[in-house]
């Protein structure tokens, strides 16, 4: 009983890691979109939105991280 | 240097590492992936360098013993010169990486050197045992933080010699980057108090960048994959953060203007977790984004041992090989910017939080 438990955290773990990444992926896809936009709308501002975008992504990736370590500490317990 | 050059150097030690490996297969042992990237990324006593292949399939391990300094809650502090000097005082075992008291009676079992598996009845575990061990990463970060001061005393002494000239040597590599430190991180975010906090910036990018690059490099730990470190480096950011907040900062912690009574107390909570998630968000990107790139890595180059049946099947190996290097290489060099890219996140996101604890929101009112 003890193993088949086991194995299925080992599923919940890469189910988990693939929805933090479908969240990450969507997020920081939608980010650079309005911001590829937003720099083709108006390049003499493209350093401000570039600098925008990476601090909105690393905080995206923060979250999906979190999901991430979970995940792995699901499989290494 | 050209860029085939470069590849080829990057590629050598795992080429070379992977014959070494092979040479496992003798003890007819099936190899385990995920047990050979783990060992390569965690943190340990011996700074293990490599086996190497003996005459009748046992392979000598080549690794430097670090010693071992710990507080045992009884008879205080303790130091032994290695993992053997450790087991053979009688007194202690190493399982899992920790020091271990034996039970009174107990012995060692002759097979076992420390690693793997032993019966966790032989442990005392009544006595508590702090270890204060200076280990693999110990090590590895007192190198890059000494490599980091000679570097840029090197550079601050480009500074007065040539006053007033271009600058010269390793000088003028560090500079632009420097800059990039202090005009598009300390005074984008920290405006005219950026002065006061720069060095503290430059430290922290420095040190993470070159402890991250290192990290890449064969024979080497990954220094920003293990949590310890990067909980102490957000730890740093944190006290600096709190102990430079305004008053506003904090009244907008614990008593946001313009908000009605019955949510403030909401508000107030909400704050204070935020308080704390903030650092806590800053050291698992770090490790996580650092201990990935490693997993990756190793998990390609694990494809030709496990497909290889770790030497017992070199078609299997063979045709997994130009799959397994190409796709190590590209997320390598993947690594390798993120390395640059983790160390300019922190660095920015800890001018973000000083900026935000020290401006005055007056004008929002």
């Amino acid at each position: 009983m003890e193993g088949v438990v086991g194995n299925i955290g080992v599923i919940g773990a890469g189910i988990g890691a693939g929805l933090a990444a479908i969240g990450a992926g969507m997020g920081i896809g939608r980010l650079t979109a309005s911001a590829v936009e937003s720099i083709a709308r108006q390049p003499e501002a493209s350093g401000d939105i570039r600098g925008a975008m990476i601090l909105m992504a690393a905080f995206i990736e923060g979250v999906a991280l979190f999901g991430e370590v979970v995940c792995l500490l699901a499989v290494f317990q | 240097m050209s860029i085939r050059k470069t590849l080829l150097i990057t590629v050598l030690p795992f080429l070379l590492g992977s014959f070494v490996f092979g040479q496992h297969a003798d003890e007819h042992k099936k190899f385990n992936a995920s047990e050979t990237i783990i060992h390569h990324v965690l943190d340990s006593h011996d700074w293990h360098l490599t086996d190497w292949p003996g005459e009748d399939g046992h392979s000598t391990s080549i690794a430097i013993h670090l010693p071992w300094f710990f507080y045992n809650s009884e008879t205080g502090f303790e130091f032994y010169g290695s993992t053997h000097s450790l087991q053979e005082s009688g007194k202690y075992v190493s399982y899992h990486e920790k020091p271990y008291m034996l039970k009174a009676g107990a012995s060692i079992p002759a097979d076992y050197h420390g690693h793997g598996d032993l019966d966790e009845n032989l442990l005392n575990k009544d006595v508590t045992i702090i270890d204060l061990s200076p280990t693999k990463t110990v090590v590895h970060m007192f190198l890059m933080a000494l490599l980091v001061f000679f570097i840029f005393r090197a550079v601050a002494k480009g500074y007065t010699k040539n006053k007033g000239k271009a600058p010269s040597g390793i000088q003028s590599f560090f500079e632009p980057i420097i800059l990039f430190v202090r005009d598009d991180i300390a005074k984008d975010y920290l405006g005219d108090k950026a002065a006061r906090f720069t060095p503290y910036l430059l430290s922290l990018f420095f040190f993470i960048w070159f402890s991250n690059v290192f990290g890449l490099m064969p024979f080497s730990s990954n220094i920003m994959g293990n949590i310890g470190v990067t909980a102490a480096l957000a730890t740093l950011t944190f006290i600096i953060v709190q102990v430079n907040g305004t008053k506003d900062y904090w009244q907008h912690i614990f008593a946001m203007p313009g908000v009605p009574v019955a949510i403030l107390p909401l508000m107030t909570v909400i704050e204070i977790i935020s308080l704390f998630v903030k650092p806590v968000a800053l050291m698992i990107r770090l490790f996580a984004n650092i201990s990935a790139g490693h997993f990756m890595v190793l998990s390609l180059i694990c494809l030709m041992f496990i497909l290889g049946e770790a030497g017992h099947n070199v078609t299997g190996a063979l045709s997994i090989m130009p799959l397994s290097i190409a796709f190590g290489i590209a997320i390598f060099s993947l690594e390798v910017i993120v390395a640059i890219i983790q160390a300019y996140i922190f660095t920015l996101l800890t001018a973000v939080f000083l900026g935000d604890a020290m401006t005055s929101h007056d004008d929002h009112h």
